[in-house]
Order: structure tokens, then sequence, then C-alpha cells
């Protein structure tokens, strides 16, 4: 697909924070709300093409860093490079723009707007149309809305979204459907690099297990990077190939799947707050 | 009188009667009732000489009787079980509620007529007394008007237990006939244009419809409901079974037959009816141009009338030799152009106003927008009013002597609104058209975005900086079309012309006739600023019609009069029964995305990634 193609060219034009291929660099990126620190000199790094998973109890402040990274928050200091870009002080839409997407813990689409035009809105940034343009009428625009159109349909079936959705409402499709649609929506901003914010929350094992194969399949299919905040340690141990741990939002361990299940700290950090695991 | 044995019924009904007498009472308190005193619905009913008993008054008493019992019917039957005794206590209720609304009016009556309590309320005159109880006198007018809305109300009942067809048509009938008797004085001259007398002495005679025309009129309509509603009905299942192509172009060819129809009506009606239209008009260009902030983007501007008056006056100092600038454009291009190239300056000013009045409220949403936009609307009208820019646009007194309209090449003027209403309706088929265009557009859809979920939008790509911005510079520019229209029809602008209740009514008219809709807003137009108008009884009334209008309409249908498809799904959660029935052929097992709450877990995903 187009990614693959200006996934490249954005390679060469790579800047100052670009080095060992990595996508996302963020360095002592620290995170205060009225005195709360929410995270804390927090270093972390993202390579191209890995699936990156970020963990911790609740309320470590994985949210947090994820608004940071795509621009919804201001941090209150250090530095998020990514795709060669600084881009702390830039508009979320500009974050867009550069190739990150997102979806949300608790699903956010636009509720009132058909399937097919959550998607399209997904599009928008990679779309030329002016508001004069569509006013006259002229045939590009015709035509881009005719590709828009197209290559939205083929989102909704590679999220396995049955075509006959697209023009009901976001807010009537079924619960696991409508984390479906969230990612094609994230999807169709053609991004390098796609954060999930807990994809699986309130899904059975059955819509898990499918929502993991597509995580893997997303990336295969897409050449995308992806990171991962997610609950589900099967899911986190079973799809990534670096996990980062947070808890009182500092880092407090990194590395591959079976590095984090020995780790004492991370296992302090579970087994102290929340028994799970 | 059956009483009804479950205590919800009784409550129920209780409670629709007491409704009902309190809207009596206080449409004639507030005089509406006298209003319509004097004009008949049907002539000559139940008097031998003089003009009947059956006014357009009583009428809306009677009406609103008529209306409470079906609503409370129609709740009842769901109640009841549907055996006879159910049915009769269908009835029996509505009777009963009927009654209580009577008695209400009925204690209205003998209250004051003991007491005299015109010192505070004006309308309630001896007069209306004397309308109320049919000239017999409290204690006896008392025992009619029990009696009679009971009837009605029983009435209502029993319409409710005909099957759908039935009552359909006797529905349309009487709203029919209600609403030719209603339109009289609009009808009447246009007829005479026509050179129809025989049709006017047929349907009118002096103040009301006459018998004979009721009851053509009243059958007319039944048989043809009831002929069309037929579960087999040839007609309809003739065009039913039209291709899609070809209902189109039926659809096609009916918008357009109405459209030559309004361009032909000024030509065949009064200036009045004109004037009324040209009206219309300008509150549809307002309404269009506020449909695009309010219903696409979500920005709720309470001070839409800023730009009208932007509009008005920026056009009226540009091309007004009597204003203090001398009418820079007349003078450099003469009388004929001069509109034409004032138009675009002003439209860029009001977009300009747009984008100044929307920069500082960008981070402002729902209510605090609305609150800073009202003043804003206040600002203008007051800063054009000032000594402050009295040099420059006139204070109190604005500024006349505008040219007027006229077509350059052709060296047509227009003067009478007969002529007027062309360029109106024009410049509103073209803001129709470029909402239309944008609607469903990477643009349009940018803006719904933002009204569903701000930083949502942001974070999905959307520059809401910009298109907030564009939101209130194209809505501000066909607002100050509409006030440069205005301005060059009238000849002349006051700052007084631009208050907040412009704002208001443009509003109302978009929540009327169903947010985001273009039809809907021009339904919306016609009814809130056409009817007002055209029915001179309700100009007074005006504002207590919108507020009416305005709360039966959130509470019966909260979407518009004309929703959008997705409108009327977002509010009532289920599709139209038609759409339903296109929906199941999917295979996907219980994929009823009609009835379920919003966010059920799926009863399972589809098979495959």
């Amino acid at each position: 697909m187009q990614q693959q193609a200006s996934a490249k060219a954005t390679a060469e034009a790579a800047g100052d924070f670009e080095s060992h291929g990595l996508i996302l660099q963020v360095q002592g990126l620290t995170k205060r709300f009225e005195g709360l620190i929410a995270n804390h000199n927090i270093d972390f790094e993202i390579p191209r093409l890995a699936i990156v998973s970020l963990i911790g109890p609740n309320g470590a402040g994985k949210t947090t860093l994820f608004n940071q990274i795509t621009g919804l928050y201001q941090p209150s200091e250090g530095s998020i490079g990514f795709d060669g870009v600084d881009i702390i002080g830039l508009a979320p839409h500009q974050i867009v723009e550069l190739g990150m997407a997102r979806t949300y813990q608790n699903i956010r689409l636009f509720e009132n707007m058909t399937a097919l035009a959550n998607v399209l809105v997904g599009h928008h940034v990679r779309l030329h149309a002016q508001w004069w343009q569509v006013v006259l009428g002229l045939r590009a625009v015709r035509e881009e809305e005719e590709r828009s159109r197209r290559f939205a349909l083929e989102l909704l079936d590679l999220v396995g979204l049955p075509r006959h959705y697209a023009d009901d409402l976001a807010k009537n499709l079924p619960y696991g459907d409508q984390r479906r649609l969230e990612i094609a929506r994230a999807l169709a901003s053609e991004p390098k690099l796609l954060l999930l914010d807990e994809p699986t929350a309130g899904m059975n094992p059955r819509e898990t297990r499918q929502m993991t194969d597509l995580i893997g399949n997303l990336r295969k299919e897409l050449a995308l990077t992806i990171l991962l905040i997610e609950h589900d340690m099967k899911v986190v141990m079973g799809v990534s190939e670096r996990i980062t741990v947070l808890d009182y939002g500092e880092k407090i361990a990194e590395g591959t799947p079976d590095e984090i299940q020995r780790n004492p700290r991370v296992i302090e950090a579970y087994l102290g707050k929340q028994a799970t695991v | 009188m059956v009483a009804a044995p479950r205590e919800g019924l009784l409550r129920r009904t209780v409670t629709a009667g007491l409704v009902a007498g309190v809207v009596l009472v206080y449409l004639s308190m507030v005089g509406l009732v006298e209003a319509f005193s004097h004009r008949q619905a049907v002539t000559g009913i139940g008097a031998e000489a003089g003009p009947g008993l059956l006014t357009l008054g009583r009428v809306m008493i009677g009406g609103a009787v008529f209306l409470g019992g079906l609503i409370l019917s129609g709740r009842l039957s769901q109640l009841a079980a549907p055996s006879a005794v159910g049915r009769l206590m269908v009835v029996g209720g509505a009777a009963l509620s009927g009654l209580i609304a009577g008695s209400v009016l009925a204690l209205f009556v003998l209250v004051v007529s003991v007491i005299d309590v015109r010192g505070v309320f004006l309308s309630v005159t001896p007069a209306l007394l004397d309308y109320l109880t049919f000239d017999q006198g409290p204690a006896l007018g008392a025992l009619i008007i029990l009696m009679s809305l009971g009837i009605i109300s029983a009435l209502a009942g029993g319409i409710r237990l005909l099957g759908l067809q039935d009552r359909g048509a006797v529905l349309k009938a009487l709203t029919a006939a209600l609403l030719i008797s209603l339109l009289e004085p609009l009808l009447r001259p246009i007829l005479g244009q026509l050179e129809l007398a025989d049709v006017n002495r047929f349907l009118y005679a002096g103040g009301g419809l006459t018998q004979p025309a009721a009851a053509v009129i009243l059958g007319g309509v039944a048989a043809a409901s009831w002929a069309w509603a037929r579960p087999a009905a040839p007609l309809r299942q003739r065009v039913r079974d039209l291709p899609g192509e070809q209902r189109r172009m039926i659809g096609i060819g009916a918008a357009l037959a109405a459209f030559i129809g309004l361009l032909i009506l000024p030509q065949i009606s009064t200036g009045f009816v004109s004037l009324v239209l040209v009206n219309v008009g300008f509150f549809l260009l307002l309404a269009l141009g506020l449909n695009i902030v309010v219903g696409y983007a979500g920005l709720l501007d309470l001070g839409y009338v800023a730009f009208y008056a932007v509009g008005a006056y920026t056009v009226a100092v540009l091309i007004s030799p009597s204003s203090s600038a001398g009418g820079p454009i007349t003078e450099l291009v003469g009388t004929a152009w001069a509109f034409w190239v004032a138009l675009p300056i002003v439209m860029i000013t009001a977009a300009l106003v747009g984008i100044f009045i929307g920069a500082p409220v960008l981070r402002l949403r729902g209510d605090y927008l609305a609150i800073v936009t009202l003043g804003f609307g206040e600002i203008a009208r007051i800063l054009f009013g000032s000594d402050a820019l009295r040099p420059w646009v006139g204070g109190p007194g604005g500024v006349i002597g505008l040219p007027n309209l006229q077509l350059p090449v052709v060296g047509f003027q227009f003067t009478s609104p007969s002529q007027y209403i062309y360029p109106v309706i024009a410049f509103s088929a073209l803001a129709a058209f470029v909402a239309w265009r944008l609607a469903n557009s990477r643009t349009g859809r940018a803006w719904n975005a933002i009204r569903e979920d701000e930083s949502v939008a942001a974070a999905t790509g959307v520059n809401i900086t910009n298109y907030k911005l564009l939101a209130f510079a194209l809505g501000g520019t066909l607002g100050g079309l509409a006030g440069a229209l205005f301005a060059v029809q009238l000849r002349s602008v006051y700052p007084g012309t631009f208050n907040i209740i412009v704002s208001f009514t443009v509003l109302a008219i978009i929540i009327l006739g169903g947010m985001g809709t273009i039809r809907g807003v021009m339904v919306g137009a016609l009814i809130l600023v056409g009817l007002p108008e055209a029915l001179r009884e309700f100009g007074e009334y005006r504002f207590l019609l919108y507020g009416a209008a305005l709360v039966a309409m959130m509470l019966l249908r909260p979407e518009g009069l004309f929703p959008s498809r997705i409108r009327r799904a977002e509010l009532h959660e289920e599709l139209p029964p038609e759409e339903q029935e296109q929906l199941p052929k999917s295979g996907g097992g219980g994929l009823a995305v009609s009835a379920g709450p919003i966010s059920t877990y799926g009863p399972g995903s589809q098979p495959g990634g």
C-alpha cells in the first residue's frame, strides 16, 4: 500500500532524532498536573515495524503518555521525536499528518455519523478537496471522493467489519465492532505508527483472540509500527516484541516479554497492588 | 361513566384533562381565542341569521381538546385490553378528560364572571365571556362548555379506535378543511387574480368556508386518503412498483413543479403574498447560513443577527448616496451596477466579521459559546445604533435612500415585492446548493466530526481551528448576503431591526425543520415566518406560537419535521420500518442494529479478520 512508499521516503529524509531505525524516541518526558506528577522523566523508544506494549497498574500514567505523544497534552519537560521530527508543540492534526494515529481506551467514535463517514474522517488528512472546490463540484474532487470511499470500504474489510455496516450509525454497532471501526478510522490516516489504547478492553475471549490476530496482521500487511496499552497479559506476551512497564508515572522496566515476566520490580508492582497477571 | 380500573389509566386521564383545561384557559386569557372569534370556520352553522357559531376561536378550543383526546386515547389504547371493555375504557377515558378540561374552562368562566380581573388580564373581557358561553350566561354557558368538550373528546377517542386507514382519512379531511378555511385571506386574492371567481364564491362566503365547500373538502380528502391508504390500493401499489429511477424522476418532477409554481405565484397573487414570501426568503437564507454553523459544525451561535446587520449596513453605506460616505460604489459605477459591485465586498466583510467573532471563541464549547455569541449579537445592534458610529451609520435613524436593485445590462428595476422575490429565490437556491454540496464532502464531514467530539476530531487529523473559522466565515457570508438583500429591498436600514429576536427565530427555524437538513430549513422558514405573517391574527402571538411549537416539537418529534435519516435514527434508536425490512438479508444472525442499547456486546463478531 501507499504507506510503504511514504515510510521509505521519510526514512531517507530523517533528521536528528532518527537513529538505529527508531520511529519514536521519547526523552526525559515529564508531565505535571497541578502538583501531581503523572509522568516522570520517561525515556522510551520504539524501533520501526515493532510491536511494543506499554503496561502498568491502573493510574501508572500510560494514557497520559499516549496523550502527550499524540499532542493532546503538552509535556512539562522532555522531548518527543517522531520519524525524525521534533513533535513537541505541534497540533494533534499535524502529528496525524506526520503519520501517527490512535484509538481510545473508552471508545470515542463520531457516534452520530455513519461507520463509513467515521473512516472517511480518518482519511481527511490524506485528501485535498478544499471547500470551494467542493462547491464547484470539480472533477478532481469527485474522483478523490470516490477513491476515498473505496479505500474506506477496503479498510472495513481489513478490520473485519461487514460492509453492510457502512451506512449504520457508529453508535449502533455492537461493542466489538466499534473497536474495529476505531482501528479502521485510525488506519485511514495511513499511519506509520499506530497507538492502540486497550484494544481488547471489555471483549470476551473469542473477540480478544480475533483482535490479537488482527493486530499481528496489520503490521504484516501495512508495514506498521504498533504501540499498545494493554492489561490482558496473554495479549501482551503473545503479540509484543518489547514491553515497557510504568508504575507511579515512572518507567520501572523495559525488555522482551521473557525478561519482563522475570523482572522482580514488575512482579512487585503488580502483586503489590492488584493480584492479577 | 366508566371509571378506569387501573390507576395508571385514571392518572393519565385526569392529567390530560387538566393539561387541556389549563391550555384552554391560557388561550382565552392571552386573547388568542378572541382574536379568532370573528372568523367562521364554516359559515352559517347553528344560526339562522347573521354569523354562524362555528368560528375559528371555538374551533381552536374544540381542536385543542380534540387533539388532547386523541393523544390520550392513543396512550390508553396501548394500556387497555383489546376487548369491548377496553374500547369502552378508551372512549370513556377520553370523554372524562374532555369533561375535566371543560370543567376547568367552565370554572374559569364562572370565576371571572363574578370577579373582574381585567385590571391585570386585559383580554378577559365580557365579550370573551359571552363568546365562550355562546351568549347564554355563565351558568348555562358553563354547562354547554362542559358537555360539548366532553363529547368532542369522546369523539376523538372513538376515532382512535378506528382502523389506521379510516382514522387517517378522518383526520386528514379535518386538517385539510381547517387549513383551507384558515388560509382564506391568502387564497381568496389568489383565486381572484386567477379570475376563478366561481371557485371563490363556492369556497368562501365572507369570512368562512361555505357549507357545500366544507362538505366537498371533507368528503373529497377523506375519500382520496382512504383510497390511497387501502392496503392494496392500485395507485400506491403502482407507484411503489415503479423502478427506482422512475420514482426519482417523479420526485424531481414534483419538486420542479413546486418550484415553477413558486416562480409564478407572485405574479398571480397580491403584493401581500409576495411580501410574505420575500420575508420567508430572507429568513431562509439566514437559516441556511446558521445551519452551517450550528447544524453542521455544532457551534451554537446565538448572535447570528450580527451578520445580518453587517450585511445590511455594509451595502447601505456603500451604495446609498445619502449615507455619510455618499455611496462610494454608486458614485463609482452608477446605480445600475452599485449593488452587484458592492455584493462581493459585503460578503467578504461578513466573512471577515465571522472570523473576527469566531477567533476569540475557538476554545469555547457548548453553553459558553452560546453566551458569548449572544453578547456579540447584542454588541452589533447597539454599536450600529450608537452615537459613536453615528457619523458613519446614522445612529438610531439608520441609513436611508438606497437605490433600487437593478439588472444592469437589461436595465430592469426591481421595485415591488413581487419582483424582489426573484433575486431572493435565486440567492436562496444558490445558498441551498452550496450547503448541499458541502454537506457530503470532506469539508462537511470535518464539521460533523467537530460537532461530535472536538478533541477526537483533532486527533483524527482535522484542523479544528481552520474548520471552525470556515464555518463561521461561510455562515457569516450567507447572513451578510441576506442582510444586503434585505437592505436593498427595504431601501433603508435601521438598527432596531437587528434585535436578538432575529437570532432566535432563525435558530427556531432550524430546530423546527430538523437540524442539518436543507428541506427542513425550508419548511421551518415557511411555518415560523410565513404562517404568522400570512395570518394576521397570529401576528401578536408569534412568539407564543414559536414557544409552543418548539416545546411540542421537543416532546413529540425532537428530530424536527424533516430530519435527515441519520438524525432520526439518532433520536429514536430504531430504523423506520421500511428500512428495517431491508436489513436482515446479510445473514449475520442477531445483527439487529435497530433495537439494542448503544453498547451491547455483539452476540458474535464476524468470523475472520
